[in-house]
């Protein structure tokens, strides 16, 4: 960090390239912009390459084995090489948008904060021009701009897939819209995850203030977040209800619940009568219901789980400069 | 690392102290975090597979066939499906088979971070060497006393694991060659978290810092267990099965390749032959031992060049 002060302050012309501080973010931790270009490499060249060669043997095969003809059963329920090949590269592609949030996270209170308040260097940064509300703004922002910039491209070239191959998928019946990673991958989630698994262990490694248990505790504690948003996302938007008088509506979408309607409207848990007429009677049923999300709830679903997650990272960066300060005021 | 002292205080009290002594001791002490974690988490699953097991006759009764209004031999319907307790069943014993199948990854992590990694970057491991312990003794006690401890773990974990799955019904625990299920039910359960200790002491001593070789070695086994996720089905030889016609394989096997030829209207009526070749339930295990040979090899390929590279760097 003296290597900034110094050139700042000696230099009469100012050099070319990014200075100060987001020099020193990006000169410090080199190896892991390197990984992040790799990654994104590894993840754009899949996601292309099943864009490209990989949907076009898909197809091939696909009509090979008499799908998408007028008889469409044996053997198109069961997934072939090229199929299986074409799923693994976006199940690739859509897996390191996966995974990005925890390897952000663990990344953010090992290397980002934890090791610099464990060996010290923060406390050297804060001697020297630098503020440590300054010091953590710019540990805040340069990652989040990167992780930002990373996750739109995979999840743009992901949707741009998803909208080209939907008979393929439909007759392989692999992914669906609703389905955990997909849904992420293919809206703004991944991004928002990303950013909160940043915030997540930022404040976990100013809490910590030691490597290796902040890279444990943000990783554990970035999971637990995210089973609980998970399992809040069917219930972020209403729900719309189909009923049917005899049998139970089709399944379709991201199914919420089901259960039986008496007369008067009211829902009852069903008792499975099924075609027992007294029995039906008795219970008072006249029909049966399924809430479900279609298609066109994914974007509401979206927007409202990111405004969560969004705020929640918020708050947790809120966490970190409060306490950040509260420790260092006595000192500034 | 102030193992010398309990060893030359031991002398002195006259008798030698109970439990681990030395090096052993120094490893378990020093990582006690860890050893706690992993009891615990040991000790919640055997408590979830034991619930497991309770419910286990009722989560069958939930899946039995039924009839209405309840016929002779076969409950009613009205009753099989008011019992919930297949889904618990499912649910749980799926959330242990994955975890079980995932222990490699932060044992890779902790022995590159943790175990050797941090204590190559603070100098630690510097100190012990200048204590009566060489560098070599240093690494057999750091590798031999968590394998110990792993392989007691997962292999208690996998016999309770296998107890409480009862009789293996795929629609309640899964098909045996789901990747998770094949790797929570066999031998492989104990060699992968093995080749991840092994893995990440070797990213520990070769980046000698304990945030780079954390990450290396969690690379490292990620990239083996997808590798052999991808080639298990190549691990032993196909069955074939082509017959006149068309057929369904039973459940039990492994599809691998499925090949169709139709007459002179393809996808329309019956075709003119199928050949598919798959696994059937008897190459368990085959597949589970070769995989297993292949994961220990990794792992003790491992070890050695550890010790080869510590040997070359510390004359």
């Amino acid at each position: 960090m003296t290597a900034v002060t110094l050139e700042t302050s000696t230099a009469a012309a100012p050099s070319r390239g990014p200075r100060g501080l987001l020099w020193a973010m990006l000169r410090l931790h080199c190896s892991a912009l390197w990984f992040w270009a790799l990654l994104m490499a590894v993840g754009v060249g899949t996601l292309l390459w099943a864009y490209g060669p990989g949907a076009d043997a898909a197809w091939a095969e696909y009509r090979k084995v008499g799908c998408g003809g007028t008889a469409a059963d044996l053997g198109c329920d069961f997934t072939v090489p090229a199929y299986s090949r074409y799923d693994t590269a976006v199940g690739i592609g859509a897996g390191i948008l996966g995974l990005v949030p925890f390897l952000a996270a663990a990344w953010a209170g090992g290397a980002l904060i934890g090791r610099e308040l464990e060996s010290g260097t923060a406390q050297l940064a804060w001697t020297q021009s630098v503020s440590p509300a300054r010091w953590l703004a710019a540990k805040l922002a340069v990652p989040a701009a990167l992780l930002t910039a990373g996750s739109l491209v995979l999840t743009l070239l992901h949707r741009m897939l998803w909208s080209s191959d939907g008979v393929l998928r439909m007759a392989m019946t692999s992914r669906e819209w609703h389905h955990g990673i997909t849904f992420q991958a293919n809206g703004t989630l991944a991004t928002a995850y990303a950013l909160l698994g940043l915030a997540v262990g930022v404040l976990v490694g100013l809490l910590q203030r030691r490597t290796l248990p902040g890279l444990a505790i943000a990783t554990a504690a970035q999971m637990a977040l995210m089973a609980v948003t998970v399992a809040l996302r069917p219930h972020l938007w209403p729900v719309e209800t189909l009923t049917d008088k005899d049998e139970y509506p089709p399944f379709i979408g991201m199914v919420v619940g089901d259960g039986a309607l008496t007369s008067t409207g009211a829902r009852i848990e069903d008792p499975i009568c099924v075609d027992n007429a007294k029995c039906l009677a008795e219970h008072d049923i006249v029909g049966f219901y399924r809430d479900y999300h279609p298609s066109s709830h994914f974007w509401p679903l979206q927007l409202v789980e990111t405004g969560i997650v969004l705020a929640v990272a918020g708050l947790a960066v809120l966490a970190a400069f409060r306490l950040l300060n509260r420790r260092t005021g006595a000192a500034v | 690392m102030s193992t010398a002292l309990p060893a030359t205080a031991a002398p002195t009290t006259g008798r030698p102290p109970r439990g681990p002594r030395g090096l052993t001791w120094t490893v378990l002490r020093l990582h006690r975090t860890a050893l706690i974690v992993w009891c615990l988490a040991l000790a919640a699953a055997t408590a979830v597979l034991i619930w497991m097991y309770a419910i286990g006759d009722e989560a069958r009764r939930g899946m039995s066939g039924c009839a209405t209004p309840a016929t002779d031999g076969l409950p009613s319907c009205a009753a099989v499906d008011a019992i919930t307790a297949d889904e618990t069943y499912s649910a749980f014993l799926g959330l242990i088979t994955t975890s079980l199948s995932y222990v490699i990854f932060p044992v890779a992590a902790w022995a590159g971070g943790a175990l050797i990694g941090r204590e190559l970057e603070s100098g630690t491991a510097r100190l012990a060497w200048t204590q009566s312990v060489t560098p070599a003794r240093w690494l057999a006690a750091k590798l031999a006393a968590p394998a110990v401890v792993l392989t007691a773990g997962t292999g208690g974990l996998l016999l309770v694991n296998l107890w409480a799955r009862q009789d293996d019904d795929p629609n309640l625990v899964g098909d045996w060659y789901l990747p998770d299920v094949f790797l929570a039910t066999g031998p492989t359960a104990v060699a992968y978290p093995l080749a991840g200790l092994a893995l990440g002491a070797l990213a520990g001593l070769l980046w000698r810092r304990a945030l780079p070789a954390a990450g290396v070695g969690f690379a490292v086994t990620l990239a083996l267990y997808n590798v052999l996720e991808r080639y298990r089905d190549r691990l032993w030889p196909t069955a074939t099965r082509s017959e006149q016609g068309e057929f369904e394989l039973p459940r039990s096997a492994w599809q691998q390749d499925w090949d169709i030829t139709w007459g002179r209207y393809p996808g329309e009526g019956t075709p003119v032959s199928t050949s598919a070749t798959f696994h059937p339930r008897s190459h368990y295990w085959p597949l589970q031992y070769v995989e297993t040979g292949i994961v220990l090899a990794v792992a003790a390929a491992a070890t050695l060049a550890a010790f080869r590279l510590l040997r070359r760097r510390m004359p």
